[in-house]
């Protein structure tokens, strides 16, 4: 063993010999740390929880839809608008930040399917293969439109789950040949069931083939009815949407004042404020976490600066044995970090499993990751070392001559 | 050995500045035994004190084996206290809760060199002050006396020249007291330098030589007549 290896081996001896003494110390951080990795776990939960929201309604989803805001109401494919193209939509990726993807879509409605002797009325859409990943969509049977269809402008089609019933009430729809719009396409996949959305749209009442198809095929059209856009970051929807807004008033050449010839719908804002809100919140129990670190910091410093004091003959003596004065500045700081990654492994568990009880009780959210054990590792090493600074300084400070004289404290 | 020429120390308490040693000048040879004696505030533990590397004189030289360490950085006067000076204190001074034979080694602990054989070592200082039977107990197991001999030694573990022990029988009774006087004649007859510090004139006796120091200075510096140690276990 090398001279620093039997100093570092006899730091841990003497700490495990004074284990009082190093409960005490471990006790402040173990606290601080236990409410540093409740925070995380349940703050993490809470994150999650959101995302899932996110996702299940489409929060970090903009939608631009042809025609002004004034006349949403009326179906925009059958008011032949002409104002949306598909370069906006790839102007709109390549030019606005937090935007990760924009899917084009065109639909149209009384589209006539048939197979056999049955029939079903529905409204078709063409999408790009994003659209699926975009609008998080399941096939229960089959695949979604490919690339290699869009390339192909293929005459293939997904069915959603009432029309799927209508027409194949036995089932086996996919790979069978259907007519629609009077042309045969074949059946590739089936849409889960989805049922109707708060906007009153029944999702399980639908068609979708690629756009290239209905662009060149089935509308004959380029004009877009939406553009779906999906955003990195869903808090910052409003100022993502006023971009796309004036991007495509330059675009459309619109002029001051003018109405827009789109409509850019955001997602509800009430579910905005929930983001907001959990954002808030995991901000406030962060600031706490961290008060309770430095208290525990504090208690640290305040217990090794007794100790110091305390302690005053055992540092002369190691100094007259022929400590430097570093050796004993090394000798405190490593018992304060020692004592301080202790108190995290102790407040790591402690505080995970608070809040994994808590997330059982249903009473808050909770995920456990390696986020806590990292945030508590890199806290304890920073208390550690910050709080035991002073105190090692004033160790190593230790007058050996005068220390050894004194009477025991 | 030891060649103090002029040395001298002053501190200040509050306002006061007490001048502990007014210029003390000696040499101390290879293997001699001597005592330093004087009064409370003769200046006995400032000059000890510089002796040991745990404080500096103000001015003069001071040279241990030859080498000037008046100025010494503390690197440097750590590593000589640790290789070349073995401490014996009145207070003892052992860690609590460390068994005899760790707080032997403790020095080992401070040593440049990587000594595998610490243990071995420690057994073997112990079995010096014959208290190999106690090597696993700790420091409030142990008698006075046994404490002391514990840290005589942790003293010797290292090997040191110069051993400096502080009124090493203050805090002990006759028989221990005569016990741990015994042992350090004994090192001395075998060669290593002490210097024992003490304001009993019955305890300086069993030294070669006696420096009196009186107000900051030497005032008599004695040869004694020889006296052997008495046979091992006596004591």
């Amino acid at each position: 063993m090398t001279r620093s290896h039997r100093i570092t081996a006899d730091v841990l001896a003497s700490l495990l010999a004074n284990t009082q003494r190093s409960i005490l110390m471990m006790l402040g951080v173990a606290v601080g740390v236990a409410v540093l990795s409740a925070v995380i776990v349940i703050s993490q939960g809470t994150e999650e929880r959101i995302m899932g929201l996110v996702a299940r309604h489409g929060l970090d989803m903009l939608m631009v839809r042809a025609g002004g805001e004034v006349q949403v109401f009326a179906p925009t494919a059958d008011r032949g608008l002409t104002v949306l193209l598909e370069g906006d939509a790839r102007a709109i990726e390549a030019e606005i930040p937090n935007v990760t993807m924009v899917s084009v879509v065109q639909n149209q409605r009384d589209i006539n399917v048939v197979y056999e002797d049955r029939s079903v009325t529905t409204r078709a859409f063409g999408v790009e293969p994003d659209w699926m990943e975009i609008r998080r969509r399941d096939m229960a049977e089959g695949e979604f439109v490919s690339e290699t269809d869009m390339a192909a402008m293929s005459r293939v089609v997904t069915l959603g789950h009432k029309v799927a019933q209508a027409l194949f009430p036995e089932g086996g729809a996919v790979g069978r040949t259907v007519r629609v719009a009077n042309d045969p396409y074949v059946v590739k996949g089936v849409f889960t069931e989805m049922g109707v959305n708060a906007g009153g749209d029944d999702w399980d009442d639908r068609i979708v083939v690629p756009f290239t198809t209905s662009s060149r095929r089935l509308f004959n059209r380029p004009y877009l009815e939406q553009l779906v856009i999906r955003t990195a970051d869903a808090r910052q929807m409003a100022n993502t949407a006023a971009r796309v807004r004036e991007l495509l008033r330059v675009r459309h050449s619109i002029a001051a004042g003018e109405e827009d010839d789109f409509f850019v719908r955001e997602p509800e804002d009430v579910e905005n404020a929930a983001l907001d809100t959990s954002s808030t919140l995991s901000l406030l129990s962060l600031a706490i976490a961290t008060v309770a670190l430095v208290a525990g910091g504090l208690v640290i410093m305040n217990v090794m600066l007794s100790a110091v004091a305390q302690r005053r003959h055992e540092i002369g003596l190691r100094r007259a044995m022929g400590a430097r004065a570093s050796d004993i500045q090394r000798q405190f700081l490593l018992e304060s970090l020692l004592v301080a990654l202790a108190g995290g492994l102790v407040g790591v568990v402690a505080g995970i499993s608070v809040a994994s009880g808590l997330a059982a009780a249903q009473m808050v959210d909770g995920r456990v990751t390696w986020v806590p054990f990292v945030g508590a590792l890199a806290a304890c090493t920073v208390i550690g070392l910050v709080f035991g600074v002073y105190p090692a300084r004033r160790a190593a400070a230790v007058e050996p001559a005068t220390s050894l004289r004194q009477q025991a404290v | 050995m030891i060649e103090a020429e002029g040395l001298t120390r002053s501190y200040r308490k509050g306002a006061v500045v007490v001048e502990a040693l007014k210029g003390v000048t000696f040499g101390i040879r290879q293997g001699e035994f001597v005592a330093i004696m004087g009064r409370s505030g003769s200046g006995k533990s400032t000059l000890l004190n510089i002796l040991g590397l745990l404080d500096r004189p103000d001015r003069g030289r001071y040279r241990l084996q030859g080498v000037d360490l008046s100025c010494a950085g503390d690197d440097e006067a750590s590593a000589a206290r640790n290789r070349t000076i073995g401490f014996v204190f009145q207070q003892f001074h052992l860690l609590e809760r460390v068994s005899a034979l760790r707080n032997v080694m403790l020095p080992l602990l401070y040593s440049e060199e990587d000594a595998d054989d610490g243990a071995a070592r420690a057994e073997r200082a112990l079995q010096t002050v014959e208290l190999s039977h106690r090597a696993q107990h700790v420091p409030s197991e142990l008698s006075g006396g046994e404490q002391q001999r514990v840290a005589i030694a942790r003293a010797l573990i290292n090997e040191p020249a110069l051993i400096l022990a502080d009124e090493p029988t203050g805090n002990l009774d006759a028989q221990s007291s005569a016990g741990i006087l015994d042992i350090l004649r004994r090192l001395a007859e075998a060669g290593r330098t002490i210097v024992l510090v003490t304001h009993d004139r019955e305890v300086a006796a069993r030294a070669d030589r006696l420096l009196v120091l009186e107000d900051g200075r030497i005032t008599a510096d004695d040869t004694l007549p020889s006296n052997p140690p008495r046979p091992a276990g006596v004591a």
